[in-house]
């Protein structure tokens, strides 16, 4: 199955007023897997939807061409041909799969086998599916109902539906953006035996350690321009410091900023948190906080590595006060934290806690509201008057480079980067005003967010455990961990099982997370 | 910002014009010159004095029930209720109206009337308030069945309480009664209109300017936006549903104003029905604007007035089915400019997010990287 050449020849791409690509060229060839990087808000995922038809081109044309003889071609504005859709599958970032079906059903999806009078001929989608996976290495229970799969999982679902329907080129939009590192590492082997086969993959991503380590063509975007697309040759993944070097100066257009450092430790330093026993029980009986314990010194940063769903997004909250049902003791600055039991309660602890959680489309941000709006979420009691919030706002936008710096906006518009500026900004800032001020708790703080917004909250984080508060990031990006944390605990089914010093090994922390405690 | 709200009115525009043209349709329809008809419905709402007194008073009762609705709405509740909270409101301030001495000066009465049908609204619109907060049972249900038990009581409390064969209550107090738009307006002689319409067309401004602008009017919007995020910052989410539905409740009772204090001078059973619902379409009409309110309620009720001003020639009923067309015609109008803005602001042709409210506004999606 030997994938398309798609020719994408200085597209421009507009949604209302904001350009979101001016001039973008790329060739993508089978073989090979394209990279595309940037920073959010700089059209990459828009080069994806144009190569796959389904951006508003106002310019430029895309042209796919296949060893097979068909070559379809497309001006801007020309009707999409059907031998396009059909051999061009696309992932999405967030994934676009019913969550009450079962894998098999979710893979036919769309394209469903069916008998006479127009049944649903699932024995015949179960055979075509496991022939699919055999000759893929692609492997997923077809009983099982999606939301039961991991996250890794349903991505494999995710790239089996697509090569289900015939697609031999495959673009993935930030795929490895939920997934543990090995997962991320099992993907790309995937794709890469996908590309020796002859398929056309791209992938849009922000790690720019998968880009070194697995792409054989990276193609950088910024404000909207490719800026550098060219192949990757074995012999830089030798000296991949140079080459990130290059790459970092074309997404960020100028020098990287300094990368963040945790502030020294006083040796004496008070133990500010410590959690003793916790336990939650969730509503189908499975223990996800199982006897959890740690301990946060002031000023001391501490990360938490694990595998998405071994309790993280519970820790966070329960420490929040959002957990009613969770046992166990949480002691603040040498007190006992009472049950959350109202919402003055609540309020209380967050005078003391300042918390982001990590999915800020779910619990951070009001999409439909202004970003003014959103930084001031919860504080109107607290503040004096329109002029105080109004230049409270203009202070948090400026502090943390909100961009663009207009409160009036919604914050729906705002690229990821941004919103999570947006949240984050608001929950630390607020803390560092507040004369209780203890504690900060971070869950996925840089999750899909550029490098240079990453920058800015890494900054802020540091800046908050300078100003004496603890520290709980909760990660999947073992870089950063590395980079910010004191030490690293690795959080397994519920419980630490180990303590690992921020030197550790991609490894090494990689095999903790699996629950190998012996590595 | 100009062509935005061009872009916002060309629905209303378009819908209109559709409007005639059925208007037209249907008198043909039943054997009447079109443009006669049209003379003939226009003479009677804007075309005299006395027409324009009564497109306001029909008006009135909208700009209240469709400033509740909007209330509710912003919190993310559909308030489907505002029929049986205005009409137990009206017969409990008929009641108490009827009981007042005569004696008593307006400056007392009426707030007293007005405060208690106020506070029956919020209390049958507590009912579903307090089961959407407390238990997460949908609201629109619960206000449906509260509807239905109204619509039960109020007759049977004018035969067995009241013992009234007339299905009414005894004549208002005079203090309670809301004077006629003519004593200051002399051309409206004749008409239903009181001073209930300014009363309604301040409340709206004054509602929504408090709904953007005060602290619990914001944070009711910011609940409707995401009740997630509010809960985590600490805002209490159950106080500010129950508090939205129950003003909600309250101003929708106030549209007793135009009809028992403003006109009747007495509240008998049907007074002001149907006001409940039409004031969905006002709000969903007024897209969230207080201009927009006023004018969809202005619009509504010259639609109403034009069916009794050409009733003679084409039935009432035909009228009706012109009303409704025309509400259809401007929601999908509505839809479309939504659309069409939504396309500018946002990426990709990915379905929407599940939302658990029905969202008047563009829905939101992610936007992306």
């Amino acid at each position: 199955m030997r994938g398309p050449v798609m020719k994408i020849e200085d597209i421009a791409v507009r949604y209302g007023d904001c350009w979101s690509i001016r001039s973008a060229t790329i060739t993508l060839e089978p073989g090979v897997i394209h990279a595309i990087l940037g920073e959010n808000g700089a059209g990459k995922s828009t080069l994806l939807k144009a190569a796959a038809g389904f951006a508003p081109r106002v310019a430029g044309t895309v042209r796919i061409e296949d060893g097979r003889g068909f070559g379809a071609q497309d001006a801007a504005g020309d009707p999409k041909p059907q031998a396009w859709t059909n051999a061009i599958g696309m992932v999405h970032q967030h994934f676009m799969l019913v969550s009450a079906f079962t894998a098999l059903e979710n893979l036919v999806l769309g394209s469903e086998p069916t008998g006479s009078f127009g049944r649903l001929d699932l024995a015949k989608a179960r055979r075509e599916a496991e022939a699919l996976m055999e000759t893929t290495g692609l492997r997923v229970n077809l009983d099982a109902r999606t939301s039961d799969l991991a996250v890794g999982e349903r991505q494999r679902l995710e790239i089996l539906r697509v090569l289900y329907r015939g697609a031999r080129a495959i673009l993935l939009d930030e795929p490895t953006a939920v997934l543990s590192p090995l997962e991320a590492e099992e993907l790309y082997t995937t794709l890469g035996a996908l590309a020796e086969g002859g398929a056309t993959i791209a992938v849009v991503t922000h790690r720019m350690d998968e880009v070194l380590r697995f792409a054989g063509h990276v193609t950088i975007m910024r404000r909207g321009r490719t800026v550098l697309s060219r192949p990757i040759t074995a012999d830089e993944r030798d000296h991949p410091k140079r080459l990130e070097d290059e790459l970092t100066r074309a997404i960020m257009g100028g020098e990287p900023p300094p990368e963040a450092s945790p502030p020294a430790l006083a040796e004496d330093a008070e133990v500010a948190l410590s959690i003793e026993d916790l336990v939650l029980v969730d509503a189908a009986g499975k223990r996800v906080l199982d006897g959890l314990c740690l301990a946060v010194k002031k000023g001391e940063i501490v990360g938490i590595a694990g595998i998405e769903g071994n309790g993280q997004r519970e820790l966070v909250r329960a420490v929040a006060g959002l957990e009613p049902g969770v046992a166990g003791s949480i002691v603040l600055g040498g007190a006992r934290l009472p049950a959350v039991r109202s919402t003055e309660d609540l309020r209380k602890r967050r005078r003391a806690i300042a918390v982001v959680h990590e999915d800020r489309h779910a619990d951070g941000l009001m999409l439909d509201a202004t970003v003014g709006d959103n930084l001031v979420l919860g504080e109107l009691g607290q503040i004096d008057g329109p002029a105080a919030e109004a230049a409270l706002i203009k202070r948090r936008i400026d502090r943390f480079g909100v961009n663009p710096p207009d409160a009036a906006r919604r914050a729906g518009e705002l690229s990821g980067g941004n919103q999570q500026k947006v949240v984050v900004g608001r929950a630390l800032d607020r803390i560092e005003a507040s004369p209780e001020r203890a504690l900060v708790v971070l869950g996925q703080p840089t999750r899909g967010v550029d490098v240079g917004a990453a920058a800015t909250i890494h900054g802020a984080i540091v800046a908050a455990a300078e100003k004496g508060l603890a520290v709980l990031v909760v990660s999947a990006d073992l870089g950063e961990l590395r980079r910010l944390a004191h030490r690293i605990l690795v959080l397994h089914r519920g419980r630490i099982v180990t303590e690992l010093p921020p030197t550790s090994s991609d490894d090494v922390i990689g095999r903790a997370m699996l629950g190998m405690e012996d590595a | 910002m100009n062509d935005k709200r061009v872009r916002a009115l060309l629905p209303i525009v378009l819908a209109i014009a559709g409007g005639i043209l059925i208007f037209n349709l249907i008198a043909f329809a039943f054997g009447e010159a079109p443009a006669s008809a049209l003379r003939l419905a226009f003479e009677g709402t804007w075309g005299t004095p006395y027409g324009l007194g009564q497109v306001l008073f029909k008006a009135t009762p909208l700009l209240f029930t469709g400033l509740a609705f909007e209330v509710a709405l912003r919190a993310g509740l559909f308030n489907i209720g505002a029929e049986g909270q205005l009409a137990l409101a009206s017969l409990v301030g008929g009641l108490v109206a009827s009981k007042l001495p005569a004696s008593l000066p307006m400056p007392i009465a009426l707030p007293i009337v007005l405060a208690t049908a106020a506070a029956v609204g919020a209390l049958v619109a507590f009912i579903p308030a307090i089961l959407r907060a407390r238990r997460g049972v949908h609201e629109i249900i619960t206000a449906i069945m509260v509807n239905r038990i109204v619509d039960a009581i109020l007759p049977w409390t004018f035969t067995t309480v009241l013992g009234s064969n007339s299905l009414r209550t005894a004549d208002i107090a005079p203090g309670a009664a809301l004077p006629r738009l003519d004593r200051v307006v002399p051309s409206f002689a004749g008409s239903a209109a009181s001073f209930a319409f300014p009363l309604a067309v301040v409340s709206v401004f004054v509602g929504m300017a408090l709904l953007e602008r005060s602290r619990l009017g914001r944070e009711i919007r910011w609940v409707g936006f995401r009740a997630e995020a509010c809960r985590a910052e600490g805002i209490d989410v159950e106080r500010r549903l129950l508090l939205a539905m129950l003003l909600s409740g309250a101003i929708a009772a106030l549209a007793v104003s135009s009809t028992a204090l403003g006109y009747k001078g007495y509240y008998e059973l049907g007074l002001g029905a149907g006001a409940g619902w039409s004031g969905i379409a006002v709000a969903m009409l007024g897209r969230g604007k207080a201009v927009g309110i006023v004018l969809a309620a202005i619009f509504l009720g010259t639609l109403e007035q034009a069916g009794l001003a050409v009733n003679a020639r084409v039935p009432k009923e035909a009228m009706d089915v012109l009303e409704a067309t025309l509400i259809v015609l401007v929601a999908v109008a509505s839809r479309v400019a939504a659309k069409g803005s939504r396309a500018a602001t946002n990426e990709g042709p990915e379905p929407e997010p599940p939302r658990d409210k029905p969202a008047p506004t563009p829905a939101s999606e992610e936007a992306r990287s």
